[in-house]
């Protein structure tokens, strides 16, 4: 059996992982938004496709290498969640589940039909980086590294961000508790708006590298918040570093599955993880749920 | 709720409804009949969904799927040489077999799980009818051919069943003890809970009829299309459709999914019909301003009119 070489195999884990990566930076921050509002996007995959999409009109009409529009992007989608948040998320901050599940869900068909009006249905993909490295036997493509590494050290920035600065302090507050934050003196409203404003960051950044890797289309959205939601129940809802765990391993399975089956299958793998950790372990499998 | 004389006049304008659509055939030319069976596959649809989402308050994001597979039910028992009526039925029958474990799989569960679970649900949908090549032919389709499908006439009357079905059971439901503690799991679970209410299973019964639905519709609508193939089948628009007429109309009533499913149908004939992306988006909008500023949907003017309390989801 040739594919249980240890190169495949090696190859298999590398690509898994930084597709993994890449999964997470997205997952995180859908699931940082639910941490400390309580609110599930069903838009987040949209404002990935938004980053996308972004650096697709930079490359064609000024030629801008993706990495580098990636330093305009993540800033004005900053800008474009931290407005969402103040008009819009935060009037079902504290609703029933039900009501901010169909607000956002009613942002993300506007997003993705607005995209089809501006784009059509065509798939786009950005041709900036090509070509692979070679380490001995294995090939690692370009884009596929940086793509993973940029995503991989986005996430641990906001990790750190969160663990080590006073405003992070303040997010992670509002998130345990945010009545008792508020009366020690945190604007919590701020605060849902800068964290909103970071998770649209993230997802924006995570569309800028889905672009170097894959081709996208306005209604690709879908096939990102399935497998985010199966990270996130799988890392435990509200979770940042379950959700980063969720990811890698959601990325290697589904590398692992496509090697062995094939690729349609490993589209699968996110919504069979899903019903699986539902079955054993309504929870998920790190931390408690609390919805 | 007891308000014996508004239910008397809404009964009435019932009476009248459904026999204009019985007479209708005879006045209309088949483009008109043609709109009136997609009025009716929307009210059908919607009715379903609101059976468990309007109901329960656990919203399903994949109610289409159920139409989906009831499509490709009603073709393949068509073409195996099955009589139309019984396609119909088996369309039902798979939707329901399909509800069961997964009603039981995601609604004992409190929260968002159902949502997210049934999100994918359409996707995954998808994916099987375009890799399952033996049964679905894949990507190509199914085309039915003309001398199997009966008439436009049986169609619609088919269909109109469907959606009369469909309206009556949520009615009787809304007046029935199930309805009951349906909207007690709807206002406070845990409370329902507490008093008694088995509400795993009342979710799962709710859901299973709720499936059921679509199930049969889907099996009508491929012998309306005459052709299925996986993207029209499992239409993500459908979804969009079913939750925003119902929103529209007022989620939980019985009035509500009929209003609703008219008055976007009728936009979408007069305005949108051109323009799909468009349609959508607008349909967007509308879920929007519904869920942030018209809670009770269009129903709720209506009642607030007549002074009494808006039965609806907040």
């Amino acid at each position: 059996m040739e594919l249980l070489e240890p190169e495949i195999l090696l190859q298999l884990l590398i690509g898994g992982l930084l597709a993994g990566a890449l999964y997470a930076l997205l997952a995180c921050g859908l699931n940082l938004v639910f941490g400390v509002m309580r609110v599930i996007n069903l838009a987040h995959a949209e404002l990935m496709l938004m980053g996308a999409f972004g650096a697709y009109v930079l490359f064609t009409v000024f030629g801008l290498h993706p990495l580098v529009s990636l330093l305009l992007i993540v800033p004005a989608i900053f800008f474009v969640g931290y407005y969402l948040q103040r008009f819009l998320i935060e009037r079902v901050v504290g609703r029933p589940m039900l009501t901010s599940l169909l607000a956002t869900y009613g942002l993300s068909i506007i997003l993705i039909n607005l995209g089809l009006l501006l784009f059509s249905a065509d798939f786009k993909s950005i041709p900036a980086l090509q070509g692979s490295f070679l380490i001995d036997e294995l090939a690692v493509s370009k884009p596929r590294v940086t793509a993973g590494l940029i995503s991989l050290l986005l996430t641990v920035g906001v990790y750190l961000f969160l663990e080590r600065t006073r405003l992070g302090k303040a997010i992670r507050a509002v998130s345990e508790h945010a009545q008792v934050a508020a009366i020690c003196g945190i604007d919590v409203r701020r605060i849902r708006m800068l964290t909103f404003g970071m998770a649209a960051a993230m997802a924006g950044a995570a569309g800028v590298m889905l672009s170097v890797i894959y081709s996208f289309w306005p209604g690709s959205g879908v096939d990102f918040i399935q497998k985010c939601f199966a990270i996130i129940i799988i890392g435990g809802m509200g979770n940042f570093v379950g959700a980063f765990y969720g990811g890698i391993l959601l990325g290697v399975v589904e590398a692992f599955v496509g090697g062995f089956a094939s690729t349609q299958w490993a589209e699968a793998v996110a919504y069979l993880l899903l019903v699986t950790v539902l079955l054993i372990r309504p929870t998920g499998l790190k931390g408690v749920a609390r919805a | 709720m007891p308000d014996g004389g508004r239910r008397f006049n809404s009964g009435w304008i019932g009476v009248v409804l459904v026999v204009l659509a019985s007479l209708a055939p005879l006045g209309l030319n088949d483009y008109q009949q043609s709109f009136l069976l997609q009025v009716f596959l929307v009210i059908a649809l919607a009715q379903a969904w609101n059976l468990i989402s309007g109901m329960t308050g656990y919203v399903s994001f994949g109610h289409a799927a159920f139409f989906g597979v009831g499509a490709y039910a009603g073709a393949l028992f068509l073409t195996w040489g099955f009589p139309w009526w019984l396609a119909v039925m088996k369309g039902a029958g798979i939707a329901l077999l399909l509800a069961v474990p997964l009603g039981f799989l995601t609604l004992r569960l409190r929260g968002p799980y159902f949502a997210i679970a049934m999100l994918g649900l359409n996707e995954v949908g998808r994916i099987v009818a375009t890799l399952w090549v033996d049964v679905t032919h894949g990507g190509t389709g199914l085309t039915l051919s003309p001398e199997l499908l009966p008439s436009l006439d049986v169609k619609y009357f088919t269909m109109f069943a469907l959606a009369l079905g469909a309206t009556l059971l949520v009615a009787g439901i809304h007046r029935s003890r199930f309805g009951l503690e349906l909207r007690a799991i709807r206002e406070d679970e845990e409370a329902a809970e507490m008093v008694g209410v088995n509400t795993t299973l009342n979710k799962v019964i709710a859901f299973v009829l709720s499936a059921l639905i679509p199930g049969a519709v889907g099996a009508v609508y491929v012998m309306y299309t005459s052709y299925i193939n996986p993207s029209s089948a499992f239409e993500h628009a459908r979804n969009i459709e079913m939750i925003v007429v119902v929103l529209f109309g007022g989620s939980g009533t019985v009035w509500g999914p009929i209003i609703g499913a008219g008055t976007v149908m009728v936009l979408r004939e007069l305005l949108w019909a051109q323009f799909p992306a468009a349609h959508l988006a607008a349909l967007g909008v509308l879920l929007l301003v519904v869920v942030l500023y018209l809670p009770g949907g269009l129903i709720s003017i209506l009642r607030d009119r007549q002074r009494t309390r808006p039965d609806v989801l907040r």
